[in-house]
């Protein structure tokens, strides 16, 4: 490909972030999200049990997932099925360590 | 009490004012697997290009407003990490970044803190493994008040309307 076209093409090649996100930000390697209604307490224990990081453990019957100490590897996507998905999210930087905590309830419970 | 609220957000603003200028940042790595530092060195890459936010890469701590430390906190760096913190000029801003930084990948046992929340007090933290550039971005702009935390509000549990 013609290198130099692209770019006169594109114009400026530096991001915009922060005043717009790249489109290929969604595919960095992040914490997971779940889905909440498929998720079970036997996929949760081996959930916990999959993650190298320490990342994902359970609590009071919730998964907690640490999103400080997710290394967004995707073991647990590997093992989730639909019920892990990459949550897509790079701007998690935080004041406070124990907001990056987050608790996950397992099944739906309304 | 509602005096030095009120204070304390002054103080708060002009610190921010100051810090909105340009803004000198020293790294230190605290034993990390190098990622951190690439990922760190791409913002200054021509793609990322750190300079039109105003951040500036500096060797010299006291040259430096903020201090990004990178790595788990090896404890045979702690005279070091805490000789540049000193050396950094009030008022400074300590990022950790990455996952080991915020005690995600080492334990503590003898060679290393496992976290460097232990050895210095960190302003923002930062995940990832490694960071990526826009996510660093994200914390340095966050750090000096430039861009609002998002994690709070951030959902990671999703119901099944969320994903139709």
């Amino acid at each position: 490909m013609l290198w130099f076209l692209r770019g006169i093409r594109r114009g400026v090649v530096t991001t915009r972030y922060p005043r717009a996100r790249d489109s290929w930000a969604e595919q960095l390697p992040t914490p997971p999200a779940f889905r909440v209604d498929l998720l079970t307490p036997e996929l949760a224990a081996r959930l916990a049990d999959v993650c190298a990081s320490g990342a994902l453990r359970l609590q009071n019957g919730d998964l907690l997932l640490d999103l400080g100490s997710c290394t967004g590897c995707g073991d647990c996507v590997a093992v989730g099925g639909e019920a892990v998905v990459p949550s897509g999210e790079f701007e998690l930087a935080s004041r406070d360590r124990a907001a990056l905590v987050k608790r996950i309830p397992i099944g739906e419970r309304r | 009490m509602n005096e030095e609220q009120r204070l304390a957000g002054e103080l708060k603003e002009r610190t921010y004012r100051l810090f909105g200028r340009s803004l000198h940042i020293r790294t230190f790595d605290s034993g990390s697997c190098a990622v951190c530092e690439s990922e760190i060195r791409l913002l200054s890459s021509p793609y990322y290009d750190l300079h039109r936010l105003g951040f500036f890469f500096t060797p010299a701590p006291r040259h430096a407003d903020l201090l990004l430390v990178s790595g788990p906190g090896v404890r045979a760096a702690d005279t070091a990490l805490l000789k540049t913190l000193e050396a950094i000029p009030e008022p400074r801003i300590v990022l950790a970044v990455g996952a080991c930084a915020l005690g995600g990948v080492f334990a503590e046992d003898e060679l290393v803190h496992g976290r460097v929340d232990e050895v210095v007090p960190v302003d923002v933290y930062v995940p990832g493994c490694p960071p990526s550039p826009l996510a660093l971005l994200h914390g340095l702009l966050v750090a000096v008040g430039r861009l609002e935390e998002k994690v709070e509000v951030l959902r990671f549990d999703l119901r099944e309307e969320a994903t139709a």
